[in-house]
């Protein structure tokens, strides 16, 4: 069963940012994550930190010197050290810097708790280290608060409620994707009747 | 492939960046745009408040470096299944 979800306001944002070249001609470095509360091993702040500067780091064409040193010198111990969140951190800060940076995070809410507090924590240091970085955070409204207590220079807000247009396209086109039998156009049906309320129950 | 200075072949570089992280997360954002439907979403990209976060330079009014695009949508999950 497909939803129109936040998800797919996020993928479009992130595409919009890795196809426009930045006011210097130069590409963006571009790095995401996507939060999902069925995968809570994998995103605990280290490991999103690290896939996003993993991200920012296979943009460039050469590797940091700095992360190169790290690596030679994690690699000589105990069969290989993984790298500390602060590490991570100041890693990312240095390597935003070079370039116009756009980290981008979707479904904040689906982090938990600690983790959470961790990650904004993390990002406002980035931020303070790249003042030209910027950050792209969606989640439900409640964790709103906790966002803009993390960045004292301000937090943009929009919230994103599907104009009607939005969601008459998006019937439209996964109409148009069914299959002609029988059994996919009742269900299709019942999932019809089942997203239009519930979608136009948000507005 | 050497490139002379610092040791960096081809095989290092992806060890690397195997390091920093094991995590892909363009698989995701692969998934999920092809199944993006054109046009949808294109109002958000257009508000004052998106445009001025992209193109902001730190400085006056555009110097909010964060945008948090808040929605209940999809109930979080991006699909149900």
């Amino acid at each position: 069963m497909v939803f129109l979800t936040i998800c797919d306001y996020s993928s479009l944002v992130i595409d919009t940012l890795c196809d426009e070249p930045g006011e210097d001609g130069e590409d963006n470095a571009v790095a995401c994550f996507y939060f999902d509360s069925s995968a809570q091993k994998e995103q605990s702040a280290t490991s999103v930190l690290g896939a996003l500067l993993k991200q920012v780091v296979s943009s460039l064409e050469q590797i940091p010197q700095e992360i190169t040193d790290a690596f030679r010198r994690h690699k000589k111990f105990i069969g290989g050290r993984d790298l500390q969140l602060f590490e991570i951190v100041k890693m990312l800060g240095n390597v935003s810097s070079a370039q116009r940076t756009f980290l981008c995070l979707d479904a904040l809410d689906e982090c938990a708790g600690p983790d959470h507090a961790k990650v904004l924590l993390s990002l406002k240091d980035i931020i303070e280290m790249s003042p030209t970085t910027r950050v792209f955070l969606t989640g439900r409204p409640y964790i709103g608060d906790e966002v803009e207590k993390h960045f004292p220079e301000g937090t943009a807000l929009v919230s994103v409620t599907p104009p009607t247009g939005d969601i008459i396209r998006y019937i439209r086109a996964k109409l148009a994707e069914s299959t002609t039998s029988g059994e996919m156009d009742l269900k299709l049906e019942e999932e019809i009747v089942k997203t239009i309320p519930e979608t136009f129950s948000e507005m | 492939m050497y490139n002379g200075r610092d040791f960096v072949v081809a095989d290092d570089r992806s060890e690397i960046l195997a390091w920093l992280s094991p995590l892909e997360p363009h698989l995701r954002h692969n998934d999920i745009r092809k199944k993006r439907v054109k046009e949808v979403g294109d109002w958000l990209l257009r508000t004052e408040e998106f445009v001025s976060w992209k193109n902001g330079d730190g400085e006056g009014e555009s110097q909010k470096a964060t945008i948090f695009c808040s929605g209940n949508l999809g109930v979080g999950k991006t699909y149900i299944r």
